[in-house]
Parts: C-alpha cells; structure tokens; sequence
C-alpha cells in the first residue's frame, strides 16, 4: 500500500467522497466519518440496516474507534474496518466474481431501500471478495433515500457492472480487459455499440444499456428538470432494481474450450507425479506456513488449495478466464473462505491505475507475499515470452519472501512443443543455469526430482 | 419538480432522464408482479422466498 499514501496518510483511492476518507496509522487502516455524514451514518447504524447487512456478509464489519481524527474538526467518528485480506479490482475478476459483485450490489440496495437509505454510488471498486464473498467495503456509499428522486448511482451501476457482464456473456469475455482502460466503467455507447444487434429485443438490456446510451448522449449537459411533474416513485426504483437484477441474472458465460481448460487432462503428468507434487508442496507449506501465499499461474487451483488446506490465504492468478472461473465456483461451493481466484497476465501484470497512478494499486505494490508458488510456469515466462532466467529470479526475489518453483527441462514434452516452432535461443535454459540463476536471488532449502518426470520441484527462501 | 443539485459524482443528465421515462413501466411490472402473486395464492402458489427479505427471519 506504499505507493497509494499520500503525506498525511490518507490513502489517494477515497480522496473523492466529502463524507470521510481512509487513512492508515501504524499499519492500521481507519475511516473518518465526517460531520457532513453525521445524519447518513446514524441512521445506517441506528435504522438496522449495518447489522442486517454485516450479518447477511455484504457489509464489511467495522468498529468505532476512540476518535483519532486525521481532518480535525472536520470529523464526527473513526471507524476501524475489518482488514480486507487481498485488494482486488473487477478487470482481475472472472465473469462470476463480476455478476456476483453486482448481485451483491442490488441486493443492498433492496435492504437500503427498506431502512430508509439508497447507495449513492455503485462502484464496483466498492466491493471486495471477504471470506469468499462479494462485500462492500465503503461503509459511507448510503444516502437518506428521498423518494421521488432517481437512482444517482444507477449511471455507475451500469457502467461498472451490466455493460461489461453484457459483453463478457454476449460477445467476447476478454472484453472484461475495458475495465482496465475507463477507470469509471465502460462508456455505454461503447457498450451499445459492441453488443450484438440482438440484445435491443432484451428489455433490460435495451432499456439500461441501448436507451441509456441514447439517452445520455441527448441529453448531456442539460438540466434535470422531471417532464408534467413526473417523479420516481418508490414502486418505479423497486421496479428498476428488479429490473437489474433479472437482466444481470440472465447473463451467464460458462468456461470451457479455452487455453487450459482441460489443461490437467492434457498435461504430461503421470498421477504418480502429480501425488508427489502435491505432497512436496504440502509438506514446505507447512514448513513455511505463509499467512499470504500467492500461486501464479494456478490453473484451475489445485495447488493453491493445498496451500488453503493449511491455512494460508491464496490468492490464485491465472491468465485464463476459464480456469479463473471454475476455480471461483468450485471455491463459491465449497464455501472456502481463504482462497481468491483472479485472471492476471503475468507477462504484463496489473498496473497501477487512476489519479496520478494511485487509486488502483498495481500486482507488484500488493505484495510481497509471504509465499510464491510458480508451479509449470517457468517455461512459458522463459521460452515463450523471452525472460532471460536472472530477470525471472529478481522478478521472483520481489514477489514473494519464500519461492516453490518448479523447472521443466527442455527435455520435457511441454518444452519441446514450444520449442517446436522457433529456433531455440535458450542456451542457459538448463537446470544448472536455472540454478545459477536463481542462487543469486535465494538460497535453495530443497531441490526434489519430481517421481516419473524429468521436472525438478525447489523450496527457496529469499536472500 | 426541481431535483437535487447534482451529487458529487455527476449521474448525468441522461441517465436521470431515462429512469423518468421508464418509470412508468418499472412500476407497472411491479404491480403486475405483486397482483399475479396474490392471483397464485388464491390457487394455493406460495411465493418463492425473496433472498433479500431479512425481515421474516428475524
């Protein structure tokens, strides 16, 4: 979190809401609340609504805190939010973590409407996957609900969540990569523009995307005055969350047929090899005992659920959308609390993103982890993407304190089907050169021959 | 009626526009929604229970 403090602090990813703002002390994160959010934060205490969403796991719990305000006289309470283990952001979600990300949105929404309040933004930034669920994490997003007035987050709402499960579903999943380039969503005559022509004969997405779109582009810039004193009534905002919901409930996009999909029924692995991986990996987990563990290129999670077995949080990045995917449902069903799945492309891993690069932390400023499984991955970042073995050890050496990581000879089946279709400019891509390599970043605890395979398996402790 | 002045992320214009528009239909299907649920309990159809609805629970 170093590089999003600013001098007092405050952290630059809330410096937008006049309500109040993160700020970190000794290590400790805390959120003033501040005297304009006196009434707002009352009745969301008060009303019920905070314990019944804590309860229901869509609000992130929090504590008051004796007050130690960073803004001064500016402040009415400090709150300690619970600590989220891993921050994550919607382009590194699959299509489930998004569509369960905005389920999770409407449905507070319901319950604020009930108590009296209503979100005044729907960011997906707002949400974050604690104990595997999708969460609020900005106790100051309601506002007293003023009926007769539209939804001010629904703009938000539908650029950060329907427009890019829409794409996902119905045209291409990568489109989900948008969310990494508009920062505030993706813009809905964009979206209108890529969907198919078929979406206009779905009334939810008609009306919230392609009317939306046309309706934003006609009307920018004027001002907001209702046509014949129409309002927007309670039952018209019940009818428009309803209304979102069945639309997002209706897009559904399932893995399969992608990069690595069926990639363990493809792979060279005799069973008695994949036991003894599994075994290795058992055993230096338990040896290290990570409280952070990051497995990268993690597939469908296997390993990372031998690391999550143990205790540890794991945090499983694929670059693939399909594996990405089943592992969330396969972690979604088995309730697991301590394991997130996110797509991240190694060889151009999340940057950091927003005002001034601070809103949106990068891969490398979330880190380090305590634990670094690279497990079958070595060669693709060597051999297909051209890293000389050094740069992949210091790129290593900064990602995680303790390293298990597997090298796969050129000798290996995977290695000579890379190889097979360019010239092999890898003289020191040898176990020894491996070694060496790496030598100088760590120092090697273990070097075990995995059974019935010519790949070699390394516990390694930075230096 | 006049609303509120803009809060301090701009929902557009448009997108307040729109929901005016379409209020009149989202209405609409709530009712419909609310009057076929009390036609199925006249036939004995209980509702499916609202995942949302805490209140009941407590």
């Amino acid at each position: 979190m170093t590089t999003n403090q600013v001098n007092s602090g405050q952290l630059a990813a809330s410096f937008r809401d006049p309500s109040g703002f993160l700020f970190s002390r000794g290590g400790v994160l805390y959120r003033q609340v501040n005297r304009a959010y006196e009434q707002e934060y009352l009745r969301l205490m008060e009303s019920g609504l905070y314990g019944k969403l804590v309860k229901a796991g869509l609000l992130i719990p929090h504590v008051e805190v004796d007050p130690l305000p960073a803004g001064g006289e500016t402040a009415f309470r400090v709150i300690q939010p619970e600590r989220v283990p891993f921050i994550s952001y919607p382009y590194e979600w699959s299509f489930g973590q998004l569509k369960d990300a905005a389920l999770a949105t409407l449905s507070i929404q319901r319950r604020a409407l009930r108590a009296g309040m209503s979100l005044k933004d729907a960011s997906a930034y707002n949400i974050q996957f604690v104990r595997g669920k999708a969460t609020l994490i900005d106790t100051l997003s309601f506002e007293i609900y003023k009926e007769g007035q539209p939804w001010v987050a629904y703009r938000q709402f539908c650029q950060h969540f329907l427009a890019p499960l829409a794409l996902m579903a119905l045209k291409d999943i990568r489109l989900n990569q948008l969310l990494r380039v508009y920062i505030d969503g993706v813009p809905l005559d964009l979206a209108s523009q890529l969907l198919p022509w078929k979406t206009r004969l779905n009334f939810g997405l008609l009306t919230n995307i392609h009317l939306h779109a046309g309706a934003q582009k006609k009307y920018a810039g004027e001002e907001v005055k209702s046509r014949g004193g129409a309002t927007f009534g309670r039952q018209a905002m019940t009818g428009l969350i309803d209304s979102l919901d069945a639309t997002v409930r209706k897009l559904n996009w399932n893995p399969g047929g992608t990069e690595w999909g069926n990639y363990y029924d493809i792979t060279n692995y005799s069973d008695a090899a994949f036991e003894h991986k599994k075994q290795l990996v058992d055993e230096w987990v338990k040896r290290v005992n990570p409280a952070l563990a990051w497995d990268l290129g993690a597939n469908n999670g296997i390993f990372s659920r031998v690391a999550s077995s143990n205790g540890s949080f794991v945090v499983a990045f694929d670059i693939d959308p399909a594996a990405v995917e089943q592992n969330y449902r396969q972690a979604k069903g088995e309730k697991t609390e301590n394991l997130l799945p996110l797509l991240l492309d190694l060889t151009n891993p999340s940057p950091s993103l927003g005002w001034a690069n601070r809103e949106r932390d990068s891969f490398g400023s979330r880190g380090p982890a305590n634990l670094v499984l690279a497990l079958a991955v070595i060669h693709h970042l060597a051999i297909s993407n051209n890293v000389p073995l050094p740069q992949l050890a210091d790129f290593f050496a900064e990602t995680g304190k303790w390293l298990v990581v597997e090298f796969v000879p050129k000798s290996d089946s995977q290695v000579r089907k890379l190889l097979a279709s360019r010239e092999d400019i890898f003289p020191n891509y040898t176990r020894e050169g491996f070694e060496a390599a790496f030598k100088k970043r760590f120092t090697i605890h273990h070097a075990a021959d995995v059974h019935e395979s010519e790949r070699v398996l390394y516990l390694m402790e930075g230096k | 009626m006049h609303f509120a002045p803009l809060p301090y992320l701009d929902p557009g214009s448009g997108s307040f526009l729109i929901q005016l528009l379409i209020a009149a239909l989202l209405g609409l299907a709530v009712a419909v929604r609310a009057s076929w649920g009390r036609i199925k309990g006249w036939f004995g159809i209980k509702p499916k229970p609202d995942e949302d609805d805490d209140e009941s629970s407590e």
